[in-house]
């Protein structure tokens, strides 16, 4: 297939290229001339070209916008950190490999891309690099790519008319990924290139199908070129009105309502052809999802705006005003706490209702309290006898404790270490925080807290530690026992 | 639901945090409070209980929740120190308008009776609205539940010989 050969010679052209992060003014241009298209790419490619902004200044709006997507980058949850990492040029050719045959997979694409597929690679960026990149309009390397691989795609799926619009986001993905895997740049200049890809995948699109490609997809390659000009557009006005954390904010609902951009665009396909209006319809909509600036999606019906506001939905035959969506909002969230609640009360699992619930809650906080009102009152008994004998008796206990602690502590193993055990320095620090010194640090402590034999607050203190950690995971006796001669003297105990 | 988790955060710290807590609490209690002093047991029983819910408020994030908040604040009362926190935000206090709420009781009587009776349970709940009042409530258990867990601890080591 050429088209691979084509992509390894274009990656070794571009490695100069996207190295210097300033240069190639002219691949913006490109991406500028491309870029505002009417409907029929071909005729005025150069006649709309000023009509966009500075491409730069676009992309710049572009590129912030899709750089910071860490609710995404969360919800996709597999490492696009590592896959950076590890992917050097060593195992650039089987990615690309794996580009493109899942692009020769042709329609599976959108599917095959995890929905959030945009902020894949972005956490490096937000982590790397300062928020005002000024390299952004940089490599025109990541242009070019995007051009043959939007080529590659128009020209093997030339009937799917819609494909591109779906998916210049993916596209991009995988521009991001072909990049990364060859191991182009360092890391961050990736990054720059990232949301690059995007927007540049997004806008080249149409113009390489048209013109390269002689299939007749006239009104098709027209839908798509309208969407990237709004989209164009559209950048450009996030770029003078709205700031980075504006767009920040709304990126997080950016992959998702493309996701459902794209599905639409796949139930409309089988009519779409020569539907022009529809598309008009649509493509306010696309450039909403792209770029994130937002400015028409309040108009719009089809995506609502996620953040800051509860979107809440009538089913059929529910009420709809104002205050009953409210109550069902308010009903909602208590139940979800109700539900949460559950989990923590035992024996509530069963019981059903919520009045019933609430009731076993009561009567779990009300014993609850009632146990520590007992054994305050177990400790004040306890505590004078301490006083008296504190040594004698910590001595005493802290050996039994040690022998029978799993057997004897009330609570079963695995109730008593619901929690990782702390890193033994937070004990040291929290320990001298209490004002004492104590002249053995707690290194010894270090091997599952052996037991010393202590005077004070502090030997109950190790005391609970022991029964804790005994309980949870038994540290094997004969240790105990050797650290169990351990003198008293090595805790001094201030008074 | 990744909202629905971020909404509910109720981790709480480890148990050795409470017990570091208690501890502290409590031998502050003895150095204020020498105990072979001639001091009834029922104040004393008061007392360590005070020391038990103060060192779990402290221990649970100190202001940060609003129930710690409310525990802090009544120990603080009762020492008659005032102790100013630093205001978070401004919440919208419940309590003033409990009229209306009992007017929208229509909607579910029987839950928010519990909730009533819930909100008098948890310290500081007079003021919540019910789902705010769940997720202290259930924030609340976790501490309580640990809190006991240390104290038992600390029965069981200091009485057994």
């Amino acid at each position: 297939m050429d088209i691979s050969e084509k992509d390894e010679f274009s990656a070794e052209k571009r490695n100069p290229d996207s190295y210097d992060l300033v240069s190639n003014p002219s691949g913006d241009w490109r991406v500028s001339g491309s870029n505002p298209i009417d409907s029929y790419p071909s005729e005025n490619l150069i006649s709309a070209g000023p009509a966009s902004c500075s491409p730069s200044q676009m992309m710049d709006s572009f590129g912030q916008t899709l750089w910071y997507d860490p609710t995404s980058v969360q919800a996709v949850g597999y490492g696009g950190f590592n896959v950076q990492n590890n992917g050097g040029n060593a195992s650039s050719s089987s990615f690309r490999g794996n580009i493109d045959r899942s692009l020769e997979m042709g329609w599976n694409l959108p599917n095959l891309l995890p929905p959030k597929g945009n902020g894949l690679f972005l956490p490096n960026a937000s982590s790397f690099l300062p928020p005002s990149m000024a390299q952004f309009p940089a490599d025109s390397g990541f242009i070019e790519r995007a051009a043959r691989f939007s080529l590659f795609s128009g020209g093997n799926f030339s009937d799917m008319v819609n494909q591109p619009l779906g998916n210049p986001e993916s596209i991009g993905l995988f521009l991001q990924g072909g990049g990364t895997m060859q191991g182009l740049c360092q890391s961050n200049e990736h990054n720059v290139g990232d949301p690059h890809n995007d927007v540049s995948t997004a806008v080249k699109n149409p113009t390489v199908r048209s013109s390269e490609q002689a299939k007749p997809n006239v009104p098709g390659s027209g839908n798509v070129s309208e969407d990237t000009q709004s989209s164009g557009g559209n950048g450009r006005k996030g770029r003078e009105t709205s700031s980075n954390t504006k767009k920040r904010k709304r990126n997080g609902q950016n992959s998702e309502a493309a996701q459902s951009h794209r599905s639409q665009q796949s139930e409309e396909e089988p009519d779409n052809n020569g539907d022009k209006k529809r598309n008009s319809e649509q493509s306010p909509n696309s450039p909403g999802n792209k770029t994130n600036s937002g400015k028409q999606q309040g108009k719009q019906s089809s995506d609502p705006p996620k953040d800051g506001y509860i979107h809440v939905r009538a089913r059929r035959g529910q009420a709809t005003n104002s205050h009953s969506l409210a109550e069902r909002v308010r009903r909602e969230k208590i139940s979800e706490r109700m539900k949460f609640l559950q989990d923590l009360v035992p024996g509530c699992n069963k019981v059903t209702g919520k009045a019933v619930m609430l009731d076993e809650i009561i009567n779990y906080v009300q014993s609850l309290q009632r146990q520590v009102e007992f054994l305050s009152m177990k400790l004040a008994t306890v505590n004078p006898q301490m006083d008296f004998n504190l040594e004698g008796l910590l001595a005493k206990d802290a050996l039994q404790l040690r022998a029978g602690s799993s057997s004897t502590t009330p609570f079963p193993p695995n109730m008593s270490m619901p929690y990782p055990p702390l890193p033994h320095g937070f004990m040291q620090q929290t320990l001298s925080s209490i004002g004492r010194t104590i002249s053995s640090p707690l290194s010894s402590m270090n091997g599952g807290f052996k037991r010393q034999e202590t005077n004070g607050w502090e030997g109950d203190l190790q005391n609970v530690i022991h029964i804790n950690y005994g309980a949870g995971d038994v540290t094997p006796d004969p240790q105990a026992a050797a650290t169990a001669s351990l003198p008293a003297a090595n805790m001094k105990v201030e008074p | 639901m990744a909202s629905a988790d971020k909404l509910i955060n109720t981790d709480v710290p480890e148990k050795d945090v409470f017990a570091l807590h208690f501890l502290q609490s409590l031998s502050n209690l003895k150095t204020q409070n020498p105990l072979n002093s001639p001091a009834k047991s029922i104040d004393r029983v008061r007392k360590i209980k005070k020391a038990a819910y103060v060192s779990m408020a402290r221990a649970a994030g100190g202001t940060s929740r609003l129930w710690s908040r409310a525990l802090l604040r009544r120990a603080a009362k009762d020492d008659n120190k005032s102790v100013r926190f630093s205001r978070r935000k401004r919440k919208v206090t419940w309590k003033i308008s409990s009229k209306r709420r009992k007017s929208n009781n229509q909607r579910a009587p029987v839950v928010e009776e519990a909730a009533e009776r819930l909100r008098n349970l948890v310290p500081g709940g007079g003021g919540m609205e019910t789902s705010k009042l769940m997720e202290e409530t259930a924030h609340y258990i976790k501490c309580l539940s640990m809190q006991v867990k240390v104290m038992q601890c600390l029965v069981d080591g200091l009485s057994q010989k």
